[in-house]
């Protein structure tokens, strides 16, 4: 070995580059996600505060996002960095040794925030207050031209805010942002509501106020149809509800029906805006409440595999929730950008069975309804609408059975769904297909236009009919 | 069926009257009316197609239409001769349409208001070339959402945010009760539709508006004309359009067309006092000496109206066939 060799040589510099952070990095995310890792942040905030609990844990939170072709800012009341945090809050990256700062947080990388403000400016004012601790950190342009400066200034700021939170203002935009908040901001601001009203729906539904541009951002949750039972053996529309813990994670699965299956013209009326129209079919997959996934309707979630149809327009009435908690992070199945699922997660793969178990139940029933589904949604409608928690509570009485396969520790409730009766012989279906401005013609000449196209159909039967029989 | 028949209506005829007169501005911009061919869903009659090629002759003029049995209709109405018919929905148009550098002005004239009419408006300003002219036409009546009982009203509301989410202004908002401002949230939807065909980021171009009105025809509609046109060249478009009374350069609120129905003869009594100044409704009611409606405001209100598009306001009369 020739030691001489490596004395000439020496050592080599793998320091990381400021200029790969700022710039690289930043390439992984779109905008409105990084907005998003702001508004997690604020998240995480209330749960370091320790002040969240209850039905409402997030009430009395808010945070405010603006925006505007020459700034970006949001500003919070969620608690505020404790400057003991500082480590964590500024530096890039969380070290692997160190755990989570507040249980139940979704924050792992110590990422979110640094590639926000790099996503967006060069130039940036942090300021935060946490009971005594108020100070401001300033990002400005000369910092991120100077590739081994990794320090930044901090200087007090009694009275900057108010309450406690923290407010970051992003000025000197980079010039295809100040165009998304300049002259694309109204649909930005449309893209960011969108985002927020899904992602942070069950937030929101407890307590949390976001507002963009001064508009309160209103929740998307879905809401599953819940009967109570007229008899014990009446069968009842209700969901399929699964439950485990495992490994620190607690799972909590439930599908069900959100509103009636759809009469066959209205499966032909929405396949032409299927997209737009079914926003509220599909599994949303929440990681300590907040949505990663929202109204999925592919492979992801285990439509069209093992068994379970691809998803149709017929199936817009079905809709799950699986939730995921835990007090580390770590063990949540999410990706880094907290947009997406960690699909080969050994966690999200045993529960994806479940999800494809308790999808079935309602695939089968829509398919044995079909032709018979204004008979199947008066069975629907008797259930009320309840949201994941409302349902939680009603699960504690219902009969759960242990699940042995997959999850020794897990249990389930498997509902008893009412079966189509057989059809009398005496009846025969009639089916038949107009333009829409001819069914709107008529329906307005039998006194409604908007009336449904089946009930155009059977009222100029029965009037037909009645001219008959005379 | 309620109502005149779609060519006799006289707030819609007035709308095609405007939208002949955004056309003959076009040359402003230095663009030669020779190089654009018209797109229109005409329904039975063409009435817009007959329009076009009364006051601009060289506009080459494609029509189409979806239904087989209206289509054969149109070969029996067909204006000119120069006219191309197609048989073929505007989505299926939209999707095979190439420009080929050639300028286009279509009129996306829909009587629904459903998100598939803003995907192809979308769709359409993503393919046009620049100088373009695109009009939309939507229905934008409140009372499809209000006048229900409460639960389907609510269900209406839920299902209108959950089908138009994507270019919805303000989420939370109730829907609006009164016509106009349901008619200018449908226009600030269209301006987020436009953001989201030309963003700022991917091109030059933009979607720059000339005009946009509501009106009953019966039932309430919404109508949105602009120009794609580079965004830097907003100064063309205010010089061209600037003097034209129904000019809306600024994405402001929608003008109302609301004709009165006046008689021939009063008609022809008032037209020796236009143009007129302002106030033109008082003007024109002292002219006449008599109510249009039931009091002196709405009769004023009325013949404002009348002022204003008159010289867009057809005659019908009785003709020997």
């Amino acid at each position: 070995m020739d030691t001489g060799k490596a004395e000439k040589y020496g050592s080599v510099i793998a320091s990381p580059v400021k200029s790969f952070f700022v710039s690289m990095l930043t390439r992984d995310i779109k905008l409105g996600d990084a907005v998003l890792d702001l508004l997690d942040n604020c998240v995480d905030g209330i749960l370091r505060s320790g002040k969240k609990g209850g039905g409402r844990p997030y009430e009395g939170f808010r945070a405010e996002i603006g925006f505007a072709r020459d700034s970006f800012s949001i500003s919070d009341n969620c608690g505020g960095i404790p400057w003991r945090l500082h480590d964590y809050a500024f530096r890039m990256g969380r070290a692997l040794d160190r755990a989570p700062d507040a249980p139940g947080a979704v924050g792992v990388y110590g990422i979110g925030m640094k590639r926000a403000i790099f996503k967006m400016g060069k130039d940036c004012l942090i300021s935060t207050r946490n009971g005594k601790d108020q100070y401001e950190v300033e990002i400005p342009e000369a910092w991120l031209e100077k590739e081994f400066e990794w320090n930044l200034s901090v200087r007090e700021a009694k009275g900057a805010l108010a309450e406690d939170g923290t407010t970051i203002v992003v000025r000197n935009l980079y010039p295809g942002i100040a165009k998304q908040f300049g002259e694309d901001g109204m649909a930005f601001k449309t893209e960011l509501e969108d985002m927020v009203s899904t992602h942070y729906a069950y937030i929101i539904d407890k307590g949390l106020e976001v507002k963009i541009n001064g508009d309160p951002v209103e929740p998307r949750a879905a809401r599953i149809r819940f009967e109570k039972p007229v008899s014990k053996e009446a069968p009842v529309v209700r969901p399929y509800i699964f439950r485990t813990g495992m490994d620190g994670t607690e799972v909590f699965l439930v599908v069900g029906f959100t509103r009636g299956i759809p009469s066959q013209s209205e499966i032909l009326d929405q396949q032409e805006s299927v997209k737009y129209s079914s926003v509220d079919a599909g599994w949303t997959v929440l990681c300590n409440d907040r949505a990663v996934v929202y109204c999925d309707r592919s492979e992801l979630t285990g439509w069209g595999e093992a068994g379970v149809p691809r998803y149709h327009t017929q199936f817009i009435a079905i809709s799950g929730i699986v939730e995921f908690r835990s007090e580390d992070p770590r063990g949540l199945p999410t990706t880094t950008t907290k947009r997406g699922i960690d699909a080969s997660a050994p966690v999200y793969l045993q529960v994806k069975n479940k999800m494809r178990e308790g999808m079935r139940i309602f695939t089968d029933f829509t398919n044995k309804w079909k032709t018979r589904e204004e008979e199947a949604r008066d069975y629907i409608k008797r259930g009320a609408p309840l949201s994941l928690d409302e349902i939680k509570a009603q699960a504690g009485g219902l009969p759960f059975k242990p699940t042995r396969k997959y999850f020794p520790g897990g249990e389930q409730y498997r509902p008893v769904l009412p079966l189509p009766p057989m059809l009398e012989p005496t009846k025969r279906r009639i089916c038949f297909t107009k333009d829409v401005s001819k069914i709107r013609n008529v329906g307005e000449y039998l006194g409604d236009s908007d009336m449904e196209p089946s009930d155009v159909g059977e009222k100029c039967f029965d009037t037909v009919y009645e001219e008959a029989r005379k | 069926m309620t109502g005149p028949a779609y060519h006799l209506r006289t707030n819609k005829a007035a709308d095609r009257f405007a939208l002949i007169e955004a056309i003959r501005r076009l040359p402003r911009l230095g663009v030669d009316l020779e190089e654009y061919t018209y797109y229109g869903l005409g329904g039975a009659y063409l009435e817009d197609i007959r329009l076009l090629y009364e006051y601009c002759p060289e506009i080459k003029m494609v029509s189409i239409e979806g239904s087989p049995d209206i289509y054969q209709r149109q070969k029996f109405h067909q204006p000119c001769g120069t006219l191309k018919l197609e048989n073929c929905d505007m989505r299926s148009y939209i999707g095979q349409y190439e420009p080929n550098d050639a300028k286009s002005i279509f009129w996306l004239d829909y009587t629904e208001l459903r998100y598939g009419c803003v995907d192809d408006f979308i769709a359409l300003l993503d393919k046009v070339i620049a100088g373009s002219m695109v009009k939309i036409t939507l229905r934008a009546d409140p009372r499809d959402y209000w006048n229900k009982p409460a639960d389907i009203r609510r269900r209406k509301a839920e299902e209108f945010r959950g089908e138009f989410r994507l270019v919805l202004p303000k989420q939370s908002a109730r829907l609006p009760r009164e016509f106009g401002r349901f008619a200018y949230m449908v226009q600030e939807m269209l301006r987020i539709a436009a953001q989201r065909a030309l963003s700022a980021q991917t091109t030059q171009l933009a979607f720059q508006p000339v005009s946009s009105f509501y009106y009953s025809d019966g039932t309430w509609m919404f109508t949105l004309t602009g120009v794609v046109w580079p965004r830097n060249g907003h100064g063309a478009i205010e010089r061209a359009y600037r003097n034209w009374e129904f000019a809306n350069l600024t994405w402001g609120r929608p003008r109302l067309i609301d004709i009165p129905d006046l008689s021939t003869k009063e008609r022809l009594h008032l037209q020796q006092f236009l143009p007129c100044g302002a106030p033109r409704g008082a003007t024109l009611h002292s002219e006449l000496g008599h109510l249009v409606e039931e009091d002196v405001p709405k009769t004023e209100e009325a013949l404002e109206q009348y002022a204003a598009f008159h010289r867009y306001f057809p005659y019908f009369l009785r003709g020997v066939p």
